[in-house]
C-alpha cells in the first residue's frame, strides 16, 4: 500500500490532506459526517485573543464556480478555544494546526505563546492574509518588512512549526514569500482568498454587508496553481496548496505546481466527504502509477 | 446526515412554485417541521453552493417527504428542471424545529409566499396534538399563490390575502390577521415564516399583542452546519447581543430573540 505520510519540514502528517482554516469550523461540525482523524490535519478557524463578532450580514454569496466571502473572522477567542473546542478535537484524534489572527504584533506574539506548547496543537498558521478586517490580517501580509519583522518575533517564541499563510492581493506573491522564508517561516501555505465584490443591481448596492469579500472556490484555482508554481521555485521551505480543490485531478495539479500537501476549503461546504474521498483516491492513484509517496509529484510539472 | 433521495413527482404549482416528492426513508424518520434540507444542484460547479429547502412534510412510513419551493435564481430553476427517478445529493434534516410541547390549543400560523412550507409540515404536526390550525397565507396575486388548500390538512382553517385583491382579503398577510384580531380571534400562540419585512412587522406588532410566537428566517447559507458562519443573524439574550447561526442556531427563532 502507498505510504501517504509527508514530512513538511519538522511537521510530519498521516497524509497531505488537510482542512482550510475557515471553511470547517473547529471540526465539531464535520463530525458526524466524516472521521475527522482521518484527515492529514485540520486548520481550524482563524482564532483571535478576544471573541470576535464578525461582519454584517450578508457574509456570503455565490459567484460562478466559487463564493464571496466577508465572514470577519467571527470566532469564540483563545480561551474558549483553549477550554472548549480543543479537548473536542483532541478527543477526536485530530492533528490541529491553529491559525492566528490579531490586530497587533502583540496580539499574534500572545497567541503563539500561550498556543504552542499545548499538546495536541502540530503547528500553528500566521493568518496575515484575510481581505475582510480592517486591521491586522492583510496589513502584516502585504508588506515585506512588515510580515517579516512580524515573523521573525512570533518565531522566536514558537518551538512548533510555523506556518505563514500568504494572500494573493499583491504585486508579486514570490517577493513574500521570500521574505517569510528568510524571517524563518518553516511552511508556506497558499493562497488566502482573492479579494472581490458583487453588486445587486436592484439595490445598486454592494451584496455584502462588509462591501468586499474574499473570493474561494475552483473559480480561482488556476490563479492558486499558478503562484504554488512561482513560490515553488522561489523558497527551498515546503508548501500547502489551496484555492478550489474539489478532488484527485485538482489536488494533483498543486503537487505538480509544487505543493508538498494541499487543503481543501470552500469544496467542503459542496461536498462534505471531499477529504475522505481525495485521501482514498490519492492512495489509489500513488499504487496505479506505481509510486512510493507523494514526493515522487511535488513539483514535477516544473519546468 | 448525507444521503441520495430519489424524486417521485414535480409538479409547477403556481406560477413560480414547485412541489417535489422525494423518497429517503431516513430523512422522512428523523425530519421535524421547522428543519431544512441543504440540497445540491447537479454535479456542475456552476451553482456552486447547496441550497437550504425547508421540509413541507413527510410520510415515515412510506419514507416519502415533501418540499416545496420558488424559483429565485439559477439554482432553483435548474432545481425545477429535475424528472422523476433522479437522486438528489441531500444533506440534513438539519437546523432547529418549531417546538410545539406547549399545552396552547389556538395556533395561527401565518405565511407570506414560498413562507408556508415549513408550517405545511408543522400543521400536520399540531392536528395531531389536536390542535385548532388557523391559516393565514398571503402572496402578492393569484397566480402566485400556492394551492394551499390542496396541501393543508383539511381540518385546518385556512385564510387567503392578495397584495392585488385577486383572491381573498386585499392586502398583507399581516393585516388579515389584525383583522381577524379585530373580529375576536384569540391565537394562543404564533408560527410564521415569510419575507423579512413580513416578519419584522410581525415582532413589531407583538410587541403589544405579547403572543407566543415562533418564527423561521432565512438567510444565504454555504455549509448549512455552523462551519463557515455565514449566515449570521443578530440574537439577544437577557439584553446581551450575539451573531446567531440561522443555518444551527435556527432557522426557527423566538420573536423576541431577533434584533432586526
Amino acid at each position: 500500500m502507498a505510504n501517504l505520510e509527508v514530512e513538511l519540514g519538522a511537521l510530519k502528517l498521516k497524509n497531505p490532506v488537510l482542512a482550510a482554516s475557515g471553511t470547517f469550523g473547529f471540526g465539531e461540525e464535520y463530525s458526524s459526517l466524516i472521521d475527522l482523524e482521518k484527515l492529514g490535519a485540520i486548520m481550524v478557524k482563524g482564532l483571535t485573543l478576544k471573541p470576535r463578532q464578525g461582519n454584517p450580514a450578508p457574509r456570503i454569496t455565490e459567484t460562478p464556480a466559487g463564493m464571496l466571502n466577508a465572514i470577519g473572522l467571527q470566532n469564540p477567542g483563545l480561551d474558549a478555544f483553549l477550554s472548549r473546542e480543543l479537548p473536542r478535537l483532541i478527543d477526536s484524534h485530530a492533528a490541529v494546526i491553529v491559525n492566528i489572527a490579531g490586530d497587533t504584533e502583540e496580539d499574534y506574539i500572545t497567541l503563539a505563546r500561550e498556543l504552542s506548547g499545548v499538546p495536541g496543537i502540530v503547528a500553528l498558521e500566521l493568518n496575515l492574509s484575510c481581505p475582510n478586517v480592517k486591521q491586522g490580517g492583510i496589513l502584516f501580509g502585504t508588506s515585506k518588512m512588515i510580515m517579516g519583522r512580524l515573523i521573525t518575533k512570533v518565531r522566536g517564541i514558537c518551538p512548533i512549526p510555523l506556518i505563514v499563510k500568504l494572500s494573493p492581493n499583491v504585486t508579486d506573491i514570490t517577493e513574500l514569500a521570500h521574505a517569510a522564508e528568510e524571517s524563518g517561516a518553516d511552511i508556506i501555505s497558499l493562497i488566502n482568498t482573492l479579494k472581490g465584490m458583487v453588486i445587486d443591481i436592484k439595490s445598486k448596492r454592494p451584496l455584502l454587508g462588509n462591501i468586499t469579500g474574499g473570493l474561494s472556490g475552483p473559480a480561482i484555482r488556476p490563479v492558486a496553481v499558478r503562484m504554488v508554481y512561482d513560490v515553488y521555485r522561489s523558497v527551498k521551505i515546503p508548501l500547502i496548496g489551496m484555492g478550489g480543490i474539489m478532488n484527485l485531478d485538482d489536488a494533483l495539479q498543486f503537487f505538480m505546481a509544487g505543493a508538498r500537501a494541499v487543503a481543501v476549503g470552500a469544496g467542503n461546504f459542496v461536498d462534505p466527504c471531499a477529504m475522505p474521498r481525495l485521501i482514498d483516491d490519492l492512495r489509489s492513484y500513488l499504487e496505479k502509477e506505481g509510486l512510493q509517496s507523494v514526493d515522487e509529484i511535488v513539483g514535477s510539472a516544473q519546468i | 446526515m448525507l444521503s441520495k433521495a430519489r424524486v417521485l413527482e414535480i409538479r409547477k404549482v403556481s406560477s413560480n412554485c414547485y412541489f417535489l416528492l422525494l423518497e429517503e426513508a431516513r430523512i422522512a424518520r428523523e425530519s421535524l417541521p421547522g428543519q431544512f434540507l441543504h440540497i445540491r444542484i447537479g454535479e456542475s460547479l456552476t451553482p456552486f453552493l447547496r441550497r437550504p429547502f425547508s421540509i413541507a412534510g413527510t410520510s415515515p412510513e412510506n419514507g416519502t417527504l415533501k418540499i416545496l419551493f420558488q424559483v429565485m435564481g439559477e439554482g432553483t430553476r435548474i432545481l425545477s428542471m429535475v424528472q422523476k427517478e433522479d437522486r438528489l445529493d441531500c444533506l440534513g434534516p438539519l437546523g432547529s424545529g418549531f417546538s410545539t410541547q406547549k399545552a396552547h390549543n389556538t395556533s395561527v400560523l401565518l405565511a407570506g409566499g414560498i413562507g408556508a412550507a415549513p408550517l405545511m409540515f408543522l400543521s400536520e404536526a399540531l392536528l395531531r396534538e389536536q390542535k385548532k390550525v388557523i391559516f393565514y397565507y398571503g402572496a402578492s396575486s393569484l397566480e402566485q399563490i400556492i394551492p394551499v388548500r390542496s396541501f393543508f390538512p383539511s381540518e385546518a382553517e385556512v385564510y387567503l390575502a392578495t397584495e392585488d385583491g385577486s383572491a381573498g382579503y386585499r392586502g398583507f398577510v399581516t393585516e388579515a390577521f389584525q383583522e381577524g384580531l379585530n373580529n375576536g380571534l384569540k391565537p394562543a400562540e404564533i408560527f410564521a415564516c415569510g419575507p423579512k419585512p413580513m416578519l419584522q412587522k410581525l415582532a413589531e406588532k407583538n410587541r403589544d399583542w405579547k403572543f407566543p410566537m415562533q418564527i423561521s428566517l432565512e438567510e444565504r447559507m454555504a455549509c448549512g452546519i455552523g462551519a463557515c458562519q455565514g449566515c449570521a443573524v443578530t440574537v439577544q439574550e437577557k439584553g446581551e447581543t450575539r451573531c446567531g447561526l440561522v443555518c444551527r442556531d435556527g432557522p426557527v427563532f423566538n420573536w423576541d430573540e431577533v434584533v432586526w
